[in-house]
C-alpha cells in the first residue's frame, strides 16, 4: 500500500477538525453550509477509500501507517482499516451530511457552536474505526464524549443538563474500568516489565491470548464493564433513553447510528480476539444478558408514552440481537452482527429523524397528544411506516437479513450434535428461540407506535410551543405540514440503503467474511478445546481438519 | 368507456415486452411472474408521488397482473410439455454466507424459483384471481380515486409479488420473505381506512398474531438448516427422500423428525388462521372487500396449506405422523368451531370470514388425513367460490352504503340491477354448501371427507371421528350459507342503508378536507331510507362475478380429467413434493382390495356422494324453513322463536366463544402488566441504583467537608492520627513477618 493512500485516514480525520475550527471563526450564517461541505468532502473521501479498498483481502488492514508519538512509551499513531472497520467508516461518513442537513431548521440559535461540535465529533468517531494502537483508540473513544456532551447539554430539550451529565459520567466510568483491563493486557505484553511497552493492538492480542483463563476472565469482565455500557446491554442501559430523548435530533442520530456501534465494535475488536477462552467460557452468560435485554427492552417500549423514548429503548432490544449474534462465535452470527451494526444505524437513525421532524412541527413527543398524522403528513407517514418495517425486520429490507443471521448464528452455535449445519460454540437453539420471541415483541411495540402516531383519526397537538418558554419565540422557519424537499432528501438515502442492504446483501456479506473469520478464529479454536469432551465434537473435529 | 381500451392497449404492449423476455430463453423468464406485479407496485407508488387523479393505478395493476397471469399460463404449458419435470431457475444469490467448503457450511438463499405442479397450481389461481379482483376493485374503489386509489393498488400489486415469492421460491428463506411480505400487504390493506380505529386495530392484530406463527416458521427454518445444512428444496427433499441428515446419519428416531414439522405447522396455523391463531381473520374484514376476497379468502390464507403441502416429505419422515395428527385435529376443531360462530353472526361479511376459517380447517384436516390432493383441490375450488361470495357481498355493501346486517336487507336479488349479483351469489352459496353434483365445492369437500373415513385410525389417530365431525360441520356450513342467501337475496324486498358505517366513516374523514364519494354516500345515509337508492354494480363488478361463477363450474370437469390421479389438480400434486400415497388410494392396483378402506361396506367416495349430499340438503332445508318460508320482513324469521330454547349458547357463539376476551385476559393483559412492571423497575430500581452511585461521591464529600475547617489544630490532629494508623499497620506487618 503506497504512502499516499495511507494519508486517506489522516485526511478524513483532519478534515472535520479543521472544519470545526473554520466554523467557529466564520459568521454563524455560514456554519450550516461549511459543516455540510466538510461532511460531504469526508463522504467523498471515504467513497474514494471504498474504491481503493481491496475487498478480496478484507481481513488485512489497508491504508495502514504508523507514526511514533511517544516511542519510549511505545505509543504510536498507527492506523488501518479492515472490511468491518471500512463499512463502519462509510456508515459514519454517510450519516454525517444527513445529520447536518436535518439540523438546518431544528437548530435555531448558536449555530456556530452546534455545527462546530457536530463536525468535530466526526473525527474521533472515525479515529476509533481507524485505530491500530490502543492509546490512539482509547483517546478517540473517550473524545467522542466531549462533543456529544456539549451537543446534549446545550441543544437538548428540557432535561438536557441531567441527561448530558449522566451520559458523560456513566460511559466515562465504564471506559475507565475497560482501560484498567486494557492496561493489564499491555502490562502482560511487557512480560511483567522486562520488555518495552507497546500498544500495538495485534501484539497485545497475542499477549492477551497467552493469559490464563482466570486472567482472561477478569479482563473480559473489565472490558465488558466499559463497552457494555456503550452498547448498551441490559443492566447498564439507563443512560441511553435519557440521553436519546433529550438530545437534539442530529445528536440522537449520531448516538444511535455510530456511538453505540463504538461499543459493539470495541467488543468485536478487543474482546473476541483478546480473551477467546474467557469468551467461550462466558458466552452463555453474555448471551443470556442479551436475551433479557431483547425482551425487557422490547416490553418497556410498549408502555412508553414518549415516542422518542420508545425508539430509544428499542435500541436496547436491537443491540441485544447484535451482541447475541456476535457471541454465537460463528460466521453467520458474526457477519449478522456486523450487518446489524450498519442496519441499526440506518433504520433507527432514520426513525429518530422522522420523530425529529414531528418535534420540529409540534414541539411534543407525547403519543397522547398526536394521532393519525398520516392524514396531515402522508409523505412523512410513508417514511415512518417504511423505517418501522425495516426496524421490525421485514424480509426484503435490511433489518431482516441481520436479525435472521444473528438468530440463526445463535441457533447453530453449539448445535453440532444435531446435524452438519451446526458450529462450535456455546449457545444453542434455546437462545435463538427465546430471543426470537423478541421479533413478536418488536412487532407489538413498533406497530403500537405506528398505530398510534401514524394511523388513526387525525389529532394534531395544539399550539404547544407556548407551553415551552424557550421554544415559543424561536419559530423563524415555518415548516409546511408535510415534509419539505430537504427533509425528503435527508430520508431518501437512508431508505435506499435499507432497500439495497435488504435486497442484495450478499456482496456486503462476502466482503465481511474474511474479516469476521479472522475475528472469530481464536474463539473457534478455544471453543474446540473447551468442548472437546462433549459428544459430537470429535466427529466434527475429525471431519473438518 | 375508454378504460377497457386503455387496459387492452397496455396489455398488448406489455405482452410484447413479456414475449421479448420469453424469447431470451431459459426458464429465467418465470421471473416475470413476480416482477411484473412488483413493477406495477412501484409504478402505482409513482402515481401517488405525481398526484395522479385518474384510474391509472388500476389500469397499470390490472394490465401487469393480466400479463403475469399470461406468463404463468405460458410457463405452465411449457412445463407440461416438458413432461412435468421440476424446473429450477436461479436469478441471483440473495443471502449467502460460507464458513468452509464442506456440506452444510454454506448458508445460501437464492432468489430463484422451484417450479413443480404445486407451484404452478397455486400461481395459476393466484395470478388469475388477482387479475379479476383487481378489475373488480377498479370499480369498487372508485370513490377513492386520487386519494387512496394509488396506495390501494400499490399494496395490492405488492401482495401478488410477495405471494409469488412465497409460492415460487426455491428455498425456505425466500418463502419466508413472501410469507412476511404478504403479511405486510395484509397489514397495509386491512388498515386501508387508516383513520378508522377499528381498522388500525385489526391490521395490528393481524400482523402480530401472524408474527407468532412466523416465529414458529423461522425456528423451523433454523432447525431445518442445522439438520440438513441447506434450505433449498432440491437438496433438502433429496436428503429427506434418503432419510438422512447432512452428515449422512439416518434421521429415523431422531427428535428433529417430529420437531421440524411441528414448528412449520405453527407457522401454517398463523397464516391460515387455524385454532388457536384464527382470531385475526374475522377482524381482517375491516379491509376493503376486494382485499378480503383475494387475500383473506382465496390466496394468502391458503399459504399455510401450501407450506405443509410443500414440505410434506418432512411431515412424512415421522412414522407416527405426530405432526400430521395435530394438523388433522386442529383443522377439524377449527372447522367446527368457526362454523358454529358463523351460524350466530349477523354481519354477512363476517359470516363469510368464519366460513373461510372453517373451510381452511377442512383443508388442514385433508392434509392431516393424508390427502394432499383433496386439500389442494379444495384450495382450488374454494378460491373461486369464496372470492365470488366475498365479491357478491362486497357488491351489496358497496350498493347499500355499507350495509352488511342480514336483518336489514332482504330480497336484494329482485331489485332492479341486482339479478347478476343474486344469481352469482347463489352459485357461490351452492358451492360452499356442497350442493350435490353441480358444484365443485361438493367434489372437493367430498374428497377430504372420504379420505378421513378411509385413512386407518392407526395412521392418523381418530381419523374416523374427524370424518364424522367434518360431516356434521358440512351440515352447519350448508345452513349458515343459505341463511345468508335466504335472508338477504330472496324473500320480501326491504333495505336500510348502512348509516352507522358511513356516519363513522364521515366522522373520521370529515372535518379536514372532505371529499366527493364519501360525503355523497353519507348524505344519503343521513337522509334516511326514503331518499336512498341502492346503486347496482357496473360492468366491471358484474363481469368479474360472472367469470368467477363460471370458473367455479369449470372446476368440476377438472375432477373428472386424469382420473388415475384424482383429477387435474391431483395430477399437478402428483408431480410435486406434496404428493402423498393416500392410504387406500384407488390407483394402487393389486393392493387395491386390501388397502382400500370401506365405509358402511362400500367405497367411501361413493358413500360420501350420497351422505354429504344429503347432509347438504338437510342444512339448506333447515335454513329454508327457518329463514325463508313464511318470512314477512327483514328483521325477523322463524329462527328467532328457536333462540330462547337454546339458552345462552347463541350469544356465546355470537361472541366467538369469548376467545378474544380469553386472549386479552390471559396473554395481552399480563404481558402489559409485565411491561409496566419492567418500566417501573427500570426507572426506580436500575436507574435508581445508578443515581445512588452517582450520589455516593457527593455524600462522601459532604461527610468529610466539616473536617476541611481551615483550623490548623484540626489538620495537626489529623496528621498525627494518620501517622499513628500507618505506624500501627507497619508494626502489624512487621510483627507478622517476624
Amino acid at each position: 500500500m503506497s504512502t499516499l493512500l495511507s494519508l486517506f485516514p489522516l485526511v478524513a480525520m483532519a478534515l472535520p477538525l479543521l472544519g470545526a475550527v473554520l466554523i467557529a471563526f466564520r459568521p454563524p450564517g455560514r456554519a450550516h453550509r461549511i459543516a455540510f461541505g466538510v461532511s460531504l468532502s469526508v463522504l467523498l473521501l471515504t467513497f474514494g477509500m471504498m474504491q481503493r479498498f481491496d475487498w478480496d483481502h478484507g481481513a488485512t488492514y489497508q491504508f495502514a501507517n504508523s507514526f511514533a508519538v511517544l516511542p519510549e512509551m511505545g505509543v504510536h499513531l498507527s492506523y488501518g482499516v479492515d472490511a468491518v472497520a471500512m463499512w463502519l467508516v462509510i456508515l459514519t461518513a454517510v450519516l454525517q451530511p444527513i445529520c447536518v442537513k436535518a439540523s438546518k431548521t431544528a437548530v435555531t440559535e448558536n449555530h456556530r457552536a452546534f455545527y462546530a461540535w457536530l463536525t468535530a465529533l466526526q473525527a474521533p468517531m472515525l479515529g476509533v474505526f481507524f485505530a491500530r494502537d490502543l492509546v490512539f483508540f482509547y483517546t478517540c473513544f473517550e473524545f467522542t464524549l466531549v462533543p456529544m456532551y456539549v451537543l446534549i447539554s446545550l441543544f437538548g430539550s428540557t432535561n438536557r443538563k441531567k441527561a448530558a451529565t449522566k451520559f458523560f459520567l456513566y460511559t466515562f466510568t465504564g471506559s475507565i474500568i475497560a482501560l484498567a483491563g486494557l492496561v493489564y493486557v499491555a502490562f502482560t505484553a511487557t512480560k511483567n516489565g522486562t520488555v518495552a511497552w507497546t500498544f500495538d493492538i495485534d501484539t497485545l492480542a497475542s499477549a492477551a491470548r497467552g493469559m490464563t483463563l482466570s486472567e482472561q476472565s477478569w479482563v473480559l469482565l473489565a472490558l465488558m464493564c466499559g463497552f457494555a455500557v456503550k452498547v448498551p446491554l441490559f443492566p447498564v442501559h439507563t443512560w441511553l433513553p435519557l440521553a436519546h430523548t433529550e438530545a437534539p435530533t442530529a445528536g440522537s442520530v449520531v448516538l444511535a447510528g455510530v456511538l453505540l456501534k463504538l461499543g459493539t465494535y470495541a467488543i468485536y475488536r478487543f474482546v473476541l480476539p483478546f480473551v477467546p477462552a474467557a469468551v467461550v467460557e462466558y458466552a452463555g452468560v453474555i448471551a443470556t444478558i442479551c436475551v433479557i435485554g431483547i425482551l425487557y427492552g422490547g416490553l418497556i417500549c410498549w408502555v412508553q408514552r414518549d415516542v422518542k423514548k420508545l425508539v430509544a429503548y428499542s435500541s436496547v432490544a436491537h443491540l441485544g440481537f447484535c451482541m447475541l449474534g456476535m457471541f454465537a462465535l460463528n460466521m453467520v452470527g458474526g457477519v449478522g452482527s456486523v450487518l446489524y451494526m450498519i442496519n441499526h444505524g440506518l433504520s433507527t437513525g432514520a426513525l429518530f429523524l422522522c420523530i425529529g421532524m414531528i418535534y420540529e412541527r409540534y414541539h411534543t413527543r407525547s403519543m397522547q397528544e398526536m394521532e393519525g398524522l398520516a392524514k396531515a403528513m402522508p409523505v412523512w407517514g410513508f417514511f415512518m411506516v417504511f423505517f418501522t418495517m425495516a426496524s421490525v425486520g421485514l424480509p426484503g429490507l435490511n433489518g431482516f437479513v441481520s436479525e435472521f443471521m444473528c438468530l440463526l448464528g445463535a441457533f447453530q452455535s453449539g448445535a453440532i450434535g444435531i446435524g452438519r449445519g451446526g458450529t462450535l460454540g456455546t449457545l444453542g437453539p434455546w437462545y435463538a428461540v427465546i430471543a426470537g420471541s423478541g421479533m413478536i415483541v418488536a412487532a407489538i411495540y413498533l406497530l403500537y407506535m405506528v398505530g398510534k402516531v401514524v394511523f388513526g383519526p387525525l389529532r394534531e397537538p395544539g399550539d404547544h410551543g407556548h407551553g415551552h418558554g424557550h421554544e415559543a419565540h424561536a419559530e423563524p422557519n415555518a415548516l409546511p405540514r408535510d415534509l419539505t424537499a430537504r427533509e425528503i432528501g435527508v430520508l431518501a438515502p437512508l431508505a435506499l440503503g435499507c432497500i439495497v442492504l435488504g435486497v442484495v446483501p450478499t456482496p456486503f456479506i462476502k466482503t465481511l467474511e474474511p474479516s469476521v473469520a479472522a475475528a472469530i478464529s481464536h474463539a473457534q479454536v478455544a471453543a474446540k478445546g473447551a468442548l472437546s469432551g462433549q459428544p459430537g465434537v470429535h466427529e466434527i473435529a475429525e471431519a473438518r481438519p | 368507456m375508454s378504460e377497457p381500451a386503455g387496459i387492452l392497449g397496455f396489455m398488448t404492449l406489455a405482452a410484447e415486452g413479456g414475449h421479448g423476455a420469453a424469447s431470451s430463453g431459459g426458464p429465467a423468464w418465470f421471473a416475470a411472474v413476480p416482477l411484473l406485479p412488483l413493477a406495477a407496485s412501484i409504478l402505482c407508488g409513482l402515481t401517488i408521488a405525481f398526484r395522479v387523479k385518474t384510474k391509472l393505478p388500476a389500469v397499470i395493476t390490472v394490465a401487469a397482473l393480466a400479463v403475469s397471469f399470461g406468463v404463468t399460463v405460458a410457463g405452465f404449458l411449457s412445463w407440461s410439455n416438458a413432461g412435468h419435470a421440476t424446473q429450477i431457475a436461479d436469478i441471483y444469490e440473495w443471502i449467502g454466507v460460507s464458513w468452509g467448503s464442506d456440506a452444510g457450511q454454506t448458508l445460501s438463499a437464492k432468489f430463484g424459483f422451484y417450479m413443480d405442479g404445486l407451484s404452478w397450481l397455486w400461481m395459476l389461481f393466484v395470478t388469475g384471481l388477482a387479475t379479476l379482483i383487481a378489475l373488480y376493485a377498479s370499480e369498487y374503489m372508485g370513490h377513492d380515486v386520487g386519494k387512496g386509489y394509488g396506495r390501494f393498488f400499490a399494496a395490492f400489486a405488492l401482495f401478488v409479488f410477495s405471494m409469488a415469492c412465497l409460492v415460487m421460491g426455491d428455498n425456505l428463506i425466500l418463502l419466508y420473505l413472501g410469507w412476511e411480505g404478504v403479511g405486510l400487504c395484509s397489514y397495509l390493506l386491512i388498515g386501508y381506512f387508516f383513520q378508522k380505529p377499528s381498522a388500525v386495530a385489526a391490521a395490528k392484530k393481524a400482523f402480530i398474531v401472524n408474527r407468532i406463527g412466523d416465529l414458529g416458521l423461522a425456528v423451523g427454518i433454523f432447525l431445518t438448516f442445522v439438520t440438513f445444512g441447506t434450505v433449498e428444496y432440491g437438496p433438502l427433499f433429496e436428503m429427506v427422500r434418503q432419510g438422512v441428515d447432512a452428515a449422512g446419519r439416518p434421521l429415523s428416531g431422531q427428535w428433529q423428525e417430529w420437531v421440524i414439522p411441528c414448528l412449520l405447522m405453527i407457522g401454517a396455523f398463523g397464516k391460515s388462521a387455524q385454532f388457536p391463531l384464527y382470531v385475526w381473520l374475522p377482524d381482517a374484514m375491516e379491509g376493503p372487500t376486494p382485499v378480503s376476497a383475494l387475500i383473506h379468502a382465496a390466496t394468502m390464507v391458503t399459504a399455510g396449506v401450501y407450506l405443509i403441502a410443500r414440505t410434506m416429505p418432512l411431515f412424512l419422515l415421522d412414522d407416527s405422523h405426530f405432526a400430521l395428527t395435530i394438523v388433522a385435529w386442529t383443522g377439524t376443531i377449527t372447522a367446527l368451531l368457526a362454523a358454529t360462530i358463523g351460524m350466530a353472526q349477523f354481519d354477512i361479511k363476517r359470516i363469510m370470514a368464519y366460513s373461510t376459517v372453517s373451510q381452511l380447517g377442512y383443508m388442514f384436516a385433508g392434509l392431516g388425513v393424508l390427502t394432499s390432493v383433496g386439500a389442494a383441490f379444495h384450495v382450488f375450488t374454494h378460491a373461486f367460490f369464496k372470492a365470488l361470495l366475498f365479491l357478491a357481498c362486497g357488491a351489496v355493501m358497496h350498493g347499500f352504503a355499507g350495509q352488511l346486517d342480514l336483518r336489514r336487507l332482504s330480497g336484494v336479488q329482485k331489485m332492479p340491477g341486482w339479478r347478476i349479483v343474486g344469481l352469482t351469489m347463489l352459485v357461490g352459496c351452492l358451492n360452499l354448501a356442497g350442493f350435490p353434483l353441480i358444484t365443485s365445492g361438493y367434489f372437493s369437500k367430498d374428497m377430504i371427507l372420504a379420505q378421513a373415513f378411509t385413512t386407518p385410525g392407526e395412521v392418523i389417530a381418530g381419523s374416523r371421528w374427524i370424518g364424522w365431525i367434518l360431516l356434521f360441520t358440512a351440515g352447519l356450513t350448508a345452513y349458515y350459507t343459505f341463511r345468508v342467501y335466504f335472508r338477504v337475496f330472496v324473500g320480501p324486498q326491504h333495505f336500510e342503508p348502512g348509516e352507522e358505517l358511513h356516519a363513522a366513516d364521515h366522522d373520521h374523514h370529515g372535518g379536514h378536507d372532505d371529499h366527493g364519494g364519501h360525503a355523497r354516500d353519507a348524505a344519503h345515509g343521513h337522509d334516511g331510507a326514503h331518499d336512498f337508492h341502492p346503486h347496482p354494480p357496473g360492468w366491471a363488478i358484474n363481469s368479474v362475478l360472472v367469470i368467477l361463477a363460471a370458473c367455479s363450474f369449470l372446476a368440476i370437469p377438472t375432477y373428472f380429467m386424469m382420473t388415475e390421479h384424482h383429477g387435474w389438480v391431483g395430477s399437478m400434486v402428483h408431480s410435486s413434493t406434496a404428493f402423498v400415497e393416500s392410504p387406500g388410494s384407488h390407483h394402487v392396483e393389486g393392493a387395491h382390495a386390501e388397502r382400500l378402506g370401506t365405509f358402511l361396506g362400500m367405497d367411501p367416495h361413493k358413500v360420501m356422494y350420497y351422505v354429504s349430499g344429503l347432509v347438504g340438503f338437510i342444512g339448506i332445508g333447515i335454513a329454508w324453513f327457518l329463514h325463508l318460508s313464511g318470512r314477512t320482513g327483514a328483521a325477523t324469521s322463524r329462527a328467532d322463536a328457536l333462540l330462547p330454547m337454546l339458552g345462552p349458547v347463541p350469544r356465546w357463539a355470537q361472541n366467538k366463544w369469548y376467545v378474544d376476551e380469553f386472549y386479552e385476559a390471559v396473554i395481552r393483559l399480563p404481558l402489559w402488566v409485565l411491561a409496566s412492571l419492567f418500566h417501573w423497575f427500570d426507572k426506580l430500581v436500575i436507574d435508581g441504583l445508578v443515581d445512588l452511585c452517582g450520589l455516593l461521591p457527593r455524600w462522601f464529600a459532604r461527610a468529610i467537608r466539616p473536617s476541611q475547617s481551615g483550623v490548623l489544630q484540626g489538620y495537626a490532629v489529623g496528621m498525627a492520627g494518620g501517622l499513628a494508623v500507618i505506624l500501627v499497620i507497619v508494626l502489624i506487618v512487621m510483627g507478622a513477618n517476624v
